[in-house]
């Protein structure tokens, strides 16, 4: 059994650990695109663009391509907005992971480190990344990449830690729903999906605002950083570890059984090739395939491998704390939830209410109003009322519908209800959540895969409704909504919500 | 069976429901929309054959016409309607699903009805061209062909899958649901056009061509949208659909 650990804690900046990574990626950087274990190859396999790789100085057109049956089975392949998110990049470190070891001639117990960015003193980008040195002063460190922007479009990288939460680790269910209720832990069922509408909670919370705040843009062209985009993404060292991070936070989420388990529908466990889609399939160091399926992936002492932390990420219980906040005892909250089954998915999804035009997001800051629907608030409101004998409450989730937009890199908060001239730093419990545009650009051509419906976010906003609910404010026409940019939006991004609206999710 | 799922399964029965009673229907009145120009043997010594673009007319009335077209519109378009409309439900209050998809509805079939006038016109001007032949439906099927390979057939398809915003509230979300209906009819049309013209113009087998249509323009459905070229475009994803559920069918049984 093999234990993948943190990359702050290996004992050094370039402990053994990391000094293997960087031999295995040099190696990899040394082969020409049209080997199927470069390293650009396994750029590709999350995502290609070749005028924008030629933009940022990856691809020549000139340069040798690989075979087109390589291209056709291996390339475009990441699984994003979908329930395969988790396990197809699960077996995409697997299979990255072996290529490193080989051409590094690492130890055989050689793992990838994770990047755990929660935690104190650890959110900054581990210095062997931040160096264009090696350690004995060389200038051609393989893990370092200019194209890494930062939060503040300065180069300085690290993961703002009041920005990052990990809301969707209490979400009871894997599985989410597609029509405005909450989007799941691991994602919406989806066929094979290279960039699906709606992303699921950990993809959106922390997957996607690390992407697209440790990548950024140029500040001059306006080209994204390596990470902010799908298709350059795969191309920067600190991918792997982020998304080792995510691939651990996806095993904690599994110790909280009888909720937070795997799903069990076939066409998850056999993959989007058993219903004649593609197929999951990765090159492994001898050039030969390996494909797989989600069902492959579901259990980490099979795969060989652990974390050296799988501690809960999350204190405590998330339904029974809500349940007290209204009204229930502690003991009879703690009964009501104790070996409760993920149920959402037998529940009624309905719309609230929304906001009446498209909202241009430039500049600071935007506003909207969500206008609700009496009848069906109230039917909130009575949820939330009779849950200390029914403990069923509903959950409320606001949608930021057909995103669209040019720039991946786009970041902002999203605020209800915020006073006129408040601070929103000042207001955390108005915060309904962090979006970043990770895949926003692909998602928006007319002519790419989803005909340019552009993305989907939901955030849950249940905890806010309940706080307005029990200060007697929730009987309201409207909710304000402001969101506010990390970075001001210049016009040229093109950032626009087609929608914001608000659904409920309950009996 | 997963939420998104069920959803599916929500939409796609009635939808399939009302396909299969217009399916009936036309069985029931086979030939109920064929251009009867090869009834030339109808024609009896009296009439003189200058006018046979009366006979034609005479024939095929226009109410008849479009009667039929609406119920080969029902059954063969009704089924590619599953992802529009459950876009209406999931996006629409639950009080104002029925009257958004009905909105839809109305719309969509706007266009192509008043696209069936003009392709029944094109079929019939190809049928007095030469009446009694193979001649017409041979035309429209080479059209149909390279239509079918062109960039222009990918941009309508590609269009197909677009899901626009859709207002909320009052009259502003009662248009919304009737321009989704419009355009998403436009770009339906514009992608089905030439395949639509093969079942009018085909006297023998014209259920057959029907069924054949019907399945093919389903299977391109499936196909994600492409950037748009010069390319072979056919059922591949459907095909490979039915040889992956053959098999898990198989292997479970």
């Amino acid at each position: 059994m093999q234990t993948r650990k943190n990359v702050w804690e290996l004992g050094g900046d370039w402990a053994d650990p990391i000094l293997w990574y960087a031999r295995g990626v040099k190696a990899m950087k040394a082969r020409g695109l049209n080997q199927t274990t470069s390293w650009r190859f396994y750029g590709a396999i999350h995502g290609i663009d070749p005028p924008l790789w030629q933009q940022l100085g990856y691809y020549d057109p000139s340069e040798p391509m690989p075979a087109d049956p390589d291209v056709q089975r291996f390339w475009k392949q990441c699984q994003h907005g979908s329930w395969f998110f988790l396990p197809w990049h699960r077996g995409y470190l697997l299979a990255f992971e072996q290529n490193i070891r080989a051409a590094a001639g690492a130890p055989a117990d050689w793992c990838l480190p994770y990047w755990n960015y929660f935690k104190p003193n650890e959110s900054n980008l581990p210095p062997a990344f931040n160096s264009p040195n090696w350690p004995d002063g060389n200038g051609d460190n393989p893990l370092f990449v200019p194209q890494r922007y930062g939060p503040n479009n300065d180069g300085n990288v690290f993961v703002p830690v009041d920005q990052v939460n990990l809301d969707a680790m209490g979400d009871p269910d894997f599985t989410g729903v597609s029509s405005g209720g909450g989007p799941g832990f691991g994602g919406v069922d989806t066929g094979f999906e290279h960039g699906g509408t709606t992303h699921g909670g950990i993809e959106t919370q922390p997957h996607d605002w690390v992407h697209g705040l440790l990548g950024g843009s140029d500040p001059n062209s306006q080209l994204p950083g390596l990470m902010s985009d799908p298709d350059t993404a795969g191309l920067d060292p600190i991918f792997w570890l982020h998304h080792a991070n995510i691939d651990r936070l996806w095993e904690v989420w599994r110790q909280n059984p009888p909720t937070d388990v795997n799903p069990t529908d076939p066409n998850w466990i056999n993959g989007p090739g058993s219903i004649g889609q593609r197929i999951f399939s990765l090159p492994l160091p001898d050039g030969t395939p390996w494909d797989y399926t989600p069902g492959d992936m579901t259990d980490l002492g099979k795969l060989g491998y652990t974390y050296d932390d799988l501690s809960s990420a999350v204190p405590g219980a998330p339904m029974a704390e809500r349940l007290v906040r209204l009204g229930m005892s502690p003991v009879a909250a703690k009964t009501a939830t104790k070996g409760v089954p993920a149920v959402a998915s037998t529940k009624k999804v309905e719309l609230v209410g929304a906001n009446r035009s498209a909202l241009q997001i430039t500049g600071g800051e935007a506003r909207t109003s969500v206008q609700l629907d009496p009848g069906v608030r109230r039917k909130v409101a009575a949820s939330l009322t009779a849950a200390v004998t029914t403990a069923a409450p509903d959950r409320v989730f606001l949608n930021l519908e057909n995103v669209r937009g040019l720039v991946d890199s786009t970041a902002f908060r999203v605020y209800i209800n915020l006073p006129d001239g408040a601070n929103p730093a000042d207001h955390p419990e108005r915060l309904a959540g962090n979006i970043a545009l990770f895949g926003v650009r692909k998602a928006s051509l007319v002519d790419g895969e989803h005909g340019g419906k552009g993305l989907t976010f939901v955030l849950e906003i249940t905890k806010i409704v309940d706080a307005l609910h029990l200060n007697n404010a929730l009987d309201v026409d409207k909710l304000d909504v402001r969101i506010v940019p990390m970075k001001p939006v210049p016009e040229k991004a093109k950032i626009s919500i087609g929608r914001v609206s608000i659904f409920r999710q309950g009996r | 069976m997963t939420p998104a799922a069920r959803e599916r399964a929500r939409v796609r029965t009635p939808v399939l429901f009302i396909s299969a009673v217009a399916w009936i229907l036309l069985v029931l009145q086979p030939g109920g929309l064929v251009i009867s120009a090869h009834h030339h043997s109808l024609a009896m010594p009296g009439i003189k054959m200058t006018s046979s673009a009366h006979l034609l007319t005479a024939l095929n009335s226009p109410a008849s016409l479009m009667t039929g077209w609406a119920l080969m519109l029902a059954a063969m378009m009704a089924p590619l309607l599953t992802a529009p409309v459950r876009h209406l439900r999931d996006r629409s209050f639950t009080r104002r699903r029925a009257r958004a998809i009905a909105l839809f509805a109305a719309g969509y079939a706007t266009i192509w009805m008043l696209a069936g006038f003009v392709l029944l016109s094109v079929a019939l001007a190809l049928q007095q061209i030469a009446p009694a032949s193979s001649l017409p439906l041979m035309l429209a099927a080479a059209i149909a062909l390279v239509w079918q390979f062109s960039p222009f057939k990918q941009r309508c398809l590609n269009r197909c899958h677009a899901h626009p915003e859709l207002a909320a509230f009052g009259l502003a979300a009662d248009l919304d649901a009737f321009r989704f209906g419009l355009t998403h009819g436009l770009w339906c049309v514009g992608s089905c056009w030439a395949l639509m013209l093969l079942p009018p113009l085909a006297a023998r087998g014209h259920l057959l061509v029907m069924a054949a249509v019907t399945l093919w323009l389903f299977s391109e459905r499936l196909d994600q949208p492409k950037p748009p070229t010069w390319r072979y475009r056919g059922p591949n994803t459907a095909a490979r659909v039915v040889i992956a559920q053959t098999r898990l069918r198989l292997q479970r049984s």
